[in-house]
């Protein structure tokens, strides 16, 4: 608070002389020098503002280096940030020892592929026992919007004014989806007859056909959610397509309880072994 | 409960943390001077924002005028002009970049860098309401190890930091603002009920230091003389602000009629699935029609 009207005494003060300075006449000389001699001072004195470029750099270097550990850290890049405060303190006499400021943020960002644009308001109520602070409206803007899993969560965000809890989710929600798309790209590399993304990598669905049994197919939908309390969980499930005869011929009601033994598989072995494992039981008829 | 992102290498950030200790040992002294001097957040942030404005634009304006002045004038020394935009420039920027470390808070967690390592700053908050923060102190070497910390002492931080400090700074990082978030929460709720529902309350609400097992004997209007319920609520999972074991007993001087037993279950249906002061504001507003309901 001390540093803070400190400077405002100061900006004020450079403010003043700063004006001085405009008014002199424009003369060579003597009045000219005057005016010099003054900003000078003003550039050499000690306030907080005043470092000398090279200080200045050094510590805009320091403040560079935080930025980055801090966006590695929470995987939130906080590109552009502003607030203004606006007082609502009630000056009628009973509310008088209540002090409320109203503040509005503004922040924009991204999250690895998706940006983010927020806006919201805190209102702080100071009164004689103590500062309470509540997020009173929060907006919301994202883009890319093609993750349909998101829109639902963002809402459900911005109803509960869950700031923190938004940032938290969205950093897990991306660590996934990217954790799905290289996971897709790495079969794709590794049995390229086999495995087909019919979306792309970045999208949910992975498809594995046998090539010497064209109607049999796997597909695997592995979709990323976020519950109701913001914990994002991967689901996976399993589709097998089979022609007709293959169905009949199906006594031991392989195909309708494939889907639960998936789950059972993922269960015991995790993601990428489950998957590994189905591909390799489906193509070793191939290499058979 | 586990995080649900399957414990992947963050070998990224421990190399990313080896090359911050480098720099960090290069800049000690600027550091220690910049802590000095820095400013901590207030209103009158805007009124200096408007002043710094002011300021940049007369700074401009008597930049303009020594330009014109300089030809004629002795002991004008060059150098000065480009260094005022060349410092207005910069200026601008550390103002930028400080505002947006600052920001960070939103995020749930933020800090800055020391001489030692890193000072991280976990943020609180439940249904909006911003709550305490806690700052955790860490030293960069081989181990990663805890200068000091503000997390209070019933929190597992030794147990979390056995799994993970070493491991995966993230994650423990993490898992610590689950369980700071959570505790935050259920003291906000005991708080809350202590606070604007006295008047169900018979005696105090008793609790434990972390706030995850509760247990007090309230009834339902405002206006009743007796107090018929007795609730115990245990929150057994410490990740979570909502309880997982509740007993509502009833405690009336009344028989106990099926309207009562309606009473009693549906209250333990509502402990489990809403915070604690919302369900007593839910009794709040519907002591009217409860007491016609109870004549039977």
């Amino acid at each position: 608070m001390d540093a803070q009207l400190a400077e405002v005494r100061a900006l004020e003060a450079e403010i003043a002389a700063l004006r001085r300075a405009c008014e002199e006449p424009r003369a060579a000389g003597e009045d000219s020098w005057r005016a010099q001699k003054s900003l000078r001072e003003i550039f050499f004195s000690d306030s907080e503002g005043w470092a000398s470029s090279k200080d200045l750099r050094s510590h805009l270097g320091h403040f560079f280096s935080e930025l980055r550990f801090l966006s590695t850290l929470t995987g939130i890049s906080i590109r552009n940030y502003s607030f203004f405060l606006e007082d609502l303190t009630n000056t009628e006499k009973k509310e008088k020892s209540i002090m409320k400021v109203l503040q509005r943020h503004r922040l924009s960002g991204n999250c690895r592929m998706i940006t983010f644009q927020l806006e919201f308001q805190i209102l702080e109520i100071q009164n004689k026992e103590s500062l309470s602070s509540v997020i009173t409206d929060l907006n919301i803007i994202m883009e890319p919007t093609e993750y349909s899993e998101l829109s639902d969560f963002v809402s459900r965000a911005e109803e509960r004014r869950d700031l923190l809890m938004f940032f938290r989710s969205l950093h897990f929600f991306v660590e996934w989806c990217e954790y799905r798309k290289r996971t897709f790209e790495h079969f794709k590399e590794k049995y390229p007859a086999a495995v087909h993304l019919p979306e792309g990598a970045a999208s949910s669905c992975m498809a594995v056909r046998s090539t010497c049994q064209p109607g049999f197919e796997l597909v695997i939908v592995w979709r990323v959610q976020i519950d109701e309390e913001g914990k994002v969980l991967p689901k996976l499930d399993l589709l097998p397509k089979a022609p007709q005869q293959a169905l009949k011929l199906d006594q031991n009601r392989a195909l309708e309880t494939a889907p639960l033994s998936f789950r059972a598989l993922l269960g015991t072995l995790g993601i990428e072994a489950a998957l590994e494992s189905l591909i390799q039981s489906l193509c070793t008829a191939d290499y058979n | 409960m586990e995080w649900a992102n399957d414990g992947k290498s963050r070998g990224g950030v421990l190399a990313h943390l080896e090359r911050l200790e480098i720099e960090v040992n290069r800049s000690r002294k600027n550091l220690e001077d910049l802590q000095r001097a820095q400013a901590v957040e207030s209103a009158l942030g805007t009124k200096i924002h408007k002043l710094r404005c002011l300021r940049d634009e007369l700074r401009a304006e008597v930049k303009q005028r020594q330009a014109r002045v300089k030809a004629s004038t002795v002991n004008v020394e060059p150098d000065q002009t480009p260094e005022i935009s060349e410092q207005e420039v910069a200026e601008r920027r550390k103002e930028n970049v400080k505002a947006i470390l600052q920001a960070y808070r939103f995020t749930g967690l933020s800090g800055k860098l020391t001489s030692r390592g890193v000072c991280v700053c976990i943020s609180t908050a439940f249904e909006g309401n911003l709550l305490d923060s806690y700052f955790i102190d860490l030293v960069i070497q081989k181990p990663l190890r805890i200068h000091h910390h503000s997390i209070p002492v019933f929190i597992p931080l030794e147990e979390i930091s056995a799994k993970y400090l070493q491991t995966n700074i993230q994650h423990f990082l993490f898992c610590l603002c689950e369980y700071l978030n959570a505790y935050a929460g259920r003291k906000y709720q005991a708080d809350r009920l202590q606070s604007d529902f006295a008047a169900f309350l018979a005696g105090p609400l008793r609790r434990n230091s972390l706030c995850n097992l509760l247990s007090f004997t309230y009834k339902v209007e405002p206006r009743g003389q007796s107090f018929p319920f007795c609730a115990r609520l245990l929150y057994k999972d410490l990740t979570t602000a909502l309880p997982t074991d509740v007993t509502v007993t009833y405690q009336g001087t009344d028989a106990l009629s099926s309207s009562w037993e309606e009473q009693r279950a549906s209250h333990e249906n509502l402990f489990f699935s809403k915070p604690l002061h919302q369900v007593f504001t839910s009794f709040a507003r519907k002591g009217e029609k409860l007491d016609m309901s109870l004549v039977s």
